[in-house]
């Protein structure tokens, strides 16, 4: 039951109250940049989406067996030069970096080949920004979340298993597909709009962005009071005890 | 200890490189797209400037129409003779003889031409002023106010004396007038020669109707018609087929000209060495700089 409302809280918390791109400001590239079109959105929102869980899949699980202090396969392994207290204390951790952008960049190879062959149309509409998509910080940017619930954690129950890693990357795919089919949707309806001539194109593009973005301020706190109403208070959990 | 660790981290992403490789040189295999080697040659033979005066989206995707046979390999207006050649080269076939096209405007009034004209004070522009009823007795014709002029990004196209002008020299053909002008009276046609012949009248009334709105317009007597093969009658207006208009039919053609009671077809084009000598001994008006402190900012911006 915790293990549920914690996904949930995840989940939520990816999508909505802290949206990678309205706010913690990451992947503005390809939100500025693709978001032209509903469809074009739409369809570099599911391309984030896939990218990112692929990552997140690579990274937990290269953190969890090899990286972090103590990881059974860099363990083992240390172990054959090295007396067992030794291997468990070896940190790979200085790897994290190099080994997501790694991961991203291979994953988004891969995504680029699969679209070319079955959605050309697609493929060419996204262009130069499939390759970006590399360099896409919201994707780091939930890879290296997913490694600062696994490696320095204190509470060993703290750590994040795979199931978590995938919500929070899942849904922030979702939280991104979400940010910038609105913002699509505005800009479409933008285009018929007299702009000042000072502002067009990209400025009032970040304006709509940061209006935005005080629009999702109103989401602060529906994750915290949904823990409260979730978790049972200490009240109600010693009166199921007694009975 | 350090070398282990060190050891460790190379093996970490050495292991990393040989999978992600080998999956990914599998991906090139299974999702493998066969892309025509002559598709990379035409883009590369394109400008790339994916204006779209082709026709298709942009430089690519005529470049798949070319390979395709859908298109023909003179499309690109901007890459003009030299790029034809070279896409004919790549698909090895002949180059189709082809005309720059240029913007003819059909009206031939300036303002004292004009009858019936009333003051407008609303915004000068053709597109405003093409909504307002009785702003001149001719509603076909050109307003003067100047919309193909701000649409010209070549500064090949100006109103003088009430009319839009083509500067024939400067012009690109790029077809931004024709497409600004409210009342459509400019046309892009094939400029065969440097010079072709026009109709400088879009009005289709009547004669007797033409002549109270205007001192030029066509009134559709036929008389071009009657003299030569290449004309035909349109709702009162002459028309040119540029289809067949060569040079075999210049002896019917200025015959048609000289008949012609308003002197309605004109010769549009670059300036003939004659018309050079006429103006020879005239000079050019002194340039007046804008001066910024007075002039109106064109910022179209209406709150």
């Amino acid at each position: 039951m915790l293990y549920f409302t914690d996904i949930i809280l995840i989940a939520l918390g990816a999508a909505l109250v802290n949206n990678f791109v309205l706010y913690y400001f990451v992947g503005i590239c390809p939100f500025i940049g693709v978001s032209r079109r509903i469809d074009m959105a739409i369809g570099m929102g599911f391309a984030v989406t896939f990218v990112i869980s692929i990552a997140a899949l690579l990274s937990w699980t290269i953190t969890t067996f090899i990286l972090m202090p103590g990881a059974p396969l860099s363990k083992f392994v240390a172990g054959w030069f090295m007396p067992p207290d030794a291997a468990a204390k070896v940190d790979l951790t200085i790897l994290s970096y190099v080994v997501y952008i790694f991961a991203i960049a291979s994953s988004v190879q891969f995504v680029e080949m699969y679209v070319r062959r079955f959605y050309p149309s697609l493929y060419r509409s996204f262009g130069v920004f499939l390759p970006l998509i590399t360099t896409n910080c919201a994707i780091l940017f939930a890879c290296l979340i997913i490694f600062s619930h696994i490696v320095g954690v204190d509470n060993p129950a703290d750590v994040w298993d795979l199931g978590k890693s995938l919500t929070l990357a899942v849904f922030g795919g979702v939280g991104f597909t979400i940010a910038i089919t609105i913002m699509a949707g505005i800009r479409e309806e933008l285009e018929l709009c007299d702009v000042p001539q000072s502002l067009r194109g990209a400025g009032i593009t970040l304006l709509v962005a940061g209006i935005l973005a005080m629009a999702f301020m109103g989401f602060t706190g529906v994750d915290s009071g949904l823990k409260k109403a979730m978790t049972p208070s200490p009240v109600q959990a010693q009166q199921s005890s007694r009975e | 200890m350090i070398w282990v660790t060190v050891s460790l981290a190379a093996a970490t992403m050495v292991g990393m490189a040989v999978t992600m490789s080998y999956i990914l040189g599998w991906a090139n295999r299974a999702f493998h797209v066969d892309v025509d080697s002559r598709v990379e040659a035409v883009i590369d033979a394109l400008p790339g400037a994916n204006c779209g005066g082709c026709g298709y989206v942009g430089c690519s995707d005529y470049a798949e129409a070319v390979v395709a046979g859908k298109a023909p390999v003179s499309k690109c207006t901007v890459g003009g003779d030299s790029c034809a050649a070279a896409l004919a080269g790549i698909m090895g076939v002949e180059v189709a003889q082809s005309w720059p096209y240029r913007p003819i405007v059909h009206c031939g009034a300036h303002y004292d031409d004009r009858l019936d004209r009333a003051e407008y004070h609303g915004e000068k522009k053709c597109s405003a002023a093409n909504l307002v009823a009785g702003v001149q007795g001719c509603t076909y014709g050109c307003l003067g106010f100047g919309d193909c002029e701000r649409a010209c990004e070549f500064d090949a196209i100006h109103v003088i004396d009430g009319l839009a002008t083509v500067d024939y020299e400067k012009c690109v053909g790029c077809g931004a007038c024709a497409k600004a002008c409210p009342r459509n009276i400019i046309t892009m046609i094939p400029f065969k020669y440097e010079r072709m012949l026009a109709v400088t009248c879009s009005n289709k009334d009547i004669g007797d109707e033409v002549k109270v709105v205007c001192k030029v317009g066509c009134i559709g007597c036929r008389a071009c018609s009657r003299f030569c093969s290449l004309f035909h009658m349109e709702e009162n207006l002459p028309a040119i087929d540029y289809d067949k208009y060569c040079g075999d039919f210049m002896e019917e053609l200025s015959k048609a000209v000289q008949k012609c009671p308003r002197k309605g077809l004109v010769l549009m084009g670059k300036p003939s060495p004659r018309d050079q000598e006429a103006v020879s001994d005239k000079t050019l008006p002194r340039v007046i700089e804008a001066d910024f402190k007075t002039t109106v900012d064109d910022t179209e911006w209406w709150g």
